[in-house]
């Protein structure tokens, strides 16, 4: 009901983190998403900076904050505050994660059999990229009648492409899990809400016992569906039962690791006071030159006002559906129609992939992440961009996703903790931060 | 229309073209959680539509029923990220099922809530025994196909309207007749709805009580029937049609003279806002008027607030209080208006349920087949509301509200009387101890 400080709009990675900062400096917080958004299509890891031919997070963060134009540019001093802050947010809720900037990236599985390269991970994955001894083998374990992941498929594709540095042999079994041998329609969120029930998984994990490999050195893959708020022993569970290291894949979309980490940010956000609705499309805007005053969003009849101070907008990219495209051949902002810096229409087909032309498509924005136009000068005064909406970085080349996402949230949240300056003690998002694995404080 | 046209996709069916097939919808299924009967609102919806024609020359032929598992309660249109109408379109496919192959007597029955009331009402001391009965609720059971253990309301001995009558007539004959037509920003239509007239008029009476404190007559329009919503949600769209055209005849007048139309239960104003669009394409100005001028009472009282104009005069209420927003409240996309007005009360601490969806879903939880999923939806919401060990818990549905307190055992009433009770509480006059 009331007038926010800030409303945040989307409920990504970026919007929420955003508004968990908000929330925890005692903002008045409301996030607004169109829908679910991107953290159930991926993979639950932290992407920070992965181009091609670097070895750590750090090194390709720096290689990026060369380019000109890409949001690091900026942005490269919040990441590693960001990126701590985030992990703690996690970790307090028990969703433990492993590495920082300057763990080697390395390549990992995925649930096609390809690989991908990581460095933060969370924990139920983080065993993937350890080292593989000579003898070591790997078993891709599957569960019968989940058709989102294929263990025979996954392990194959690793045997035949994973030649050099990784396990001395891959291969795949699946096991059959109580109650399930009729089962026609298993998701993933059914076998991780399977998993949280204590009953269920006492009988789980006796079949599981069944399939351990006894004889030799093992590591075994098992799809990402180990539970969701009993996650963290669950996953304890089935490393003790199979004997072996125990490491969890994330399924093709839907993604249980992207669920639980929304969950966590989702609540901690309640528990701090903000507001989040999904379901929230925005329709209209109220602007008085460049201050915008309020969103409407869609509602059953009328619509329903949402104002505020300030305005985050993390609407997300191309795929999140923060820039949509016309059958005319122009791309557009979706919530405030800002003008989107993109290559040429004949350029978006354009065959090469590394990068995509249309990948860096996106809002330009000044250095306190508010959009500009064309010539430089600012749009509106009360709205950062942050996330995937921002022009200049190539999400999937780059593997950045996750650290603009967060290092722009502070950024962000920074930027409205200086302009609504007096009250306010110091900044509200300042975070002294302890290194990244000292033990957490509670809060006095 | 072309796929040019935007508007193609705030039509259903047409929206699915826009499915990724990202499967959140399924993640965030009540149902598909807990059934594997359900193979959850992307496959039977925007997967499934590209098999139903559906234009002139074909007919709506539906190739799998398992859309019937489908409880409606709209989580996925919301989670959907790219605006498909995923649980309208499963609603329609259903009821192109329906108009196929037919309904069941039970689903006609349980449907026909107007009905119920008629032959219910005037016979409550015998038929609430009659359905307390263990004996008479298998026989229920065994023969028509409604849960032995399912809730069901005991009927009203006396409707709202007969209520209502009778004291119009009181005020009449004492000469404090409220004025005729005291103008739309003195006044409020109230639309009763089916469960508030014969299943729970105490509700309604709180409802024009706490209006009437906040300085608004109540009107409550003639010729008003059940919103019809059972009906859509069993797929009988024409038995629906029937009385979404009754309740738009009965309310156009008055919404065309600024008046608000006010309900006391989510799902009818919702349906009289979406669905008759959306569901039964009834999209005239008419209907528009209706819709755009209807409130649930919660998002008026809100709305007062906002303005400044909502009378505070709360006295203190000293307990636990959970509160579970409806899944039909999360449609009409207004927030949680109840839970903020609830957390004015002094002393009262109110506890957000957090939890998607009852599982009653209107008719739902009713049947046979379908009980056992319905508790297993809503199980976790039970859970919470004992662990919470309040002497009572709230919620803005009637379905929702009577199972909820049947499933827990925590009495469940609308959040209307908290506030009732608060109000009332503030006043030393009429305080009782």
């Amino acid at each position: 009901m009331p007038t926010y400080d800030v409303v945040v709009i989307g409920a990504g990675l970026a919007g929420l983190s955003a508004a968990c900062e908000l929330a925890e400096s005692g903002a008045r917080t409301f996030v607004a998403g169109h829908g679910m958004a991107a953290t159930h299509w991926a993979h639950g890891g932290v992407d920070v900076a992965a181009p091609p031919g670097v070895a750590t997070s750090r090194e390709g963060l720096e290689a990026l904050r060369l380019i000109d134009g890409h949001p690091y540019a900026m942005l490269a001093d919040d990441v590693e505050p960001a990126v701590a802050a985030h992990l703690r947010r996690l970790d307090v809720a028990a969703l433990g994660y492993r590495g920082d900037l300057d763990t080697p990236l390395t390549a990992i599985p995925t649930a096609i059999g390809g690989r991908r390269q990581v460095a933060i991970v969370p924990a139920a994955q983080s065993a993937a990229a350890r080292a593989w001894q000579p003898d070591e083998r790997l078993l891709v374990l599957g569960i019968t009648g989940f058709k989102d992941f294929w263990a025979p498929y996954m392990a194959h594709n690793l045997a035949r492409t994973w030649t050099s540095g990784g396990p001395a042999g891959v291969e795949a079994d699946v096991v059959e899990l109580p109650d399930l041998a009729a089962a026609h329609n298993l998701s993933p969120m059914t076998l991780a809400t399977l998993f949280d029930d204590p009953t269920w998984r006492g009988r789980a994990f006796r079949a599981l016992g069944a399939v351990a490999p006894r004889l030799g050195a093992w590591r075994v893959a098992m799809p990402a569906v180990l539970g969701v708020s009993r996650h963290a022993d669950v996953h304890a569970a089935v490393q003790q039962i199979l004997g072996h290291r125990v490491f969890e894949v994330a399924t093709v979309p839907p993604s249980v690791p992207g669920l639980r980490l929304f969950e966590v940010l989702r609540r901690r956000l309640l528990e701090r006071g903000g507001q989040i609705q999904i379901g929230f499309p925005i329709v209209s805007v109220e602007r008085r030159g460049r201050m915008i005053q309020a969103l409407h969003t869609e509602a059953a009849s009328r619509t329903h006002r949402l104002a505020a101070d300030h305005f985050i907008l993390a609407t997300g990219g191309i795929a999140g559906g923060g820039i949509r495209a016309d059958p005319d051949g122009r791309l557009h902002e979706s919530v405030l129609g800002l003008p989107v810096e993109a290559p040429p229409r004949a350029a978006w087909f354009s065959p090469d992939v590394g990068p995509h032309p249309l990948e860096a498509a996106g809002i330009r924005t000044d250095a306190s992440l508010r959009p500009i136009d064309v010539e430089g000068a600012p749009l509106l005064d009360n709205v950062h961009v942050i996330g995937s909406t921002l022009a200049g970085m190539r999400y999937l080349s780059e593997r950045c996703g996750d650290g603009v996402a967060l290092a722009s949230a502070r950024r962000a949240v920074l930027e409205i903790g200086a302009a609504s300056a007096p009250p306010v003690e110091a900044e509200p998002a300042s975070i002294s931060l302890p290194a990244a694995d000292a033990p957490v404080e509670a809060s006095a | 229309m072309t796929f040019r046209d935007a508007a193609t996709y705030d039509h259903p069916p047409f929206s699915t073209d826009a499915c990724l097939k990202c499967n959140v919808c399924t993640t965030v299924c009540p149902v598909a959680r807990v059934t594997d009967a359900f193979p959850g609102p992307k496959y039977v919806g925007p997967q499934a539509q590209r098999f139903r024609a559906g234009n002139d020359t074909l007919p709506l032929h539906a190739p799998d029923v398992t859309v019937d598992w489908c409880s409606g309660c709209g989580i996925c249109t919301r989670a959907c990220p790219a605006g498909v109408l995923i649980a309208e379109t499963n609603n329609r496919a259903r009821a192109a099922i329906v108009s196929e192959r037919g309904s069941s007597l039970r689903n006609r029955l349980i449907s026909d809530t107007d009905l119920l009331a008629r032959v219910g009402v005037p016979f409550a001391p015998v038929a609430n025994l009659t359905l307390t009965n263990p004996i008479f609720r298998t026989v229920l059971e065994r023969t028509i196909g409604i849960h032995r253990r399912a809730p069901i309301h005991p009927f009203a001995r006396r409707t709202f309207a007969d209520r209502w009558q009778r004291r119009t007539r009181r005020e009449a004959n004492g000469g404090s007749a409220a004025p005729v037509d005291p103008g739309p920003d003195r006044a409020v239509v109230y639309f009763v709805g089916c469960a508030a007239n014969a299943w729970e008029p105490e509700v309604a009476e709180t409802a024009v009580e706490v209006l009437e404190r906040n300085g608004l007559s109540v009107i409550v329009a003639g010729g008003q029937a059940c919103c019809g919503l059972p009906f859509m949600s069993n797929g009988l769209y024409d038995h629906a049609r029937r009385k979404a055209r009754r309740n738009i005849d009965a309310l156009v007048a008055y919404a065309r003279r600024g008046y608000r139309i006010v309900g006391t239960s989510t799902s009818c104003t919702h349906a009289l806002k979406a669905e008759y669009r959306e569901m039964l394409d009834i999209d005239d100005p008419r209907a528009r008027a209706v819709a755009d001028a209807t409130w649930d009472i919660m998002e008026l009282l809100a709305d007062l607030f906002e303005r400044g104009r909502l009378n505070t005069d709360f006295g203190p209420i000293d307990e636990p209080l959970p509160y579970h927003a409806p899944c039909q409240l999360r449609s009409h996309g207004i927030g949680t208006p109840a839970l903020d007005l609830l957390r004015m009360v002094p002393g009262l601490s109110v506890i957000d349920s957090d939890h998607d969806c009852c599982g009653a879903a209107g008719t739902y939880g009713l049947k046979r087949e379908k009980w056992q999923i319905a508790q297993d939806v809503g199980q976790p919401l039970f859970d919470r509301v004992r662990a919470s060990g309040a002497a009572r818990a709230a919620c803005d549905s009637e379905t929702c509200r009577w199972q909820i307190e049947a499933s827990s055992g925590v009495p469940t009433r609308h959040p209307i009387e908290i506030l009732a009770e608060s109000y009332r509480r503030f006043e030393p006059t009429v305080m009782t101890v």
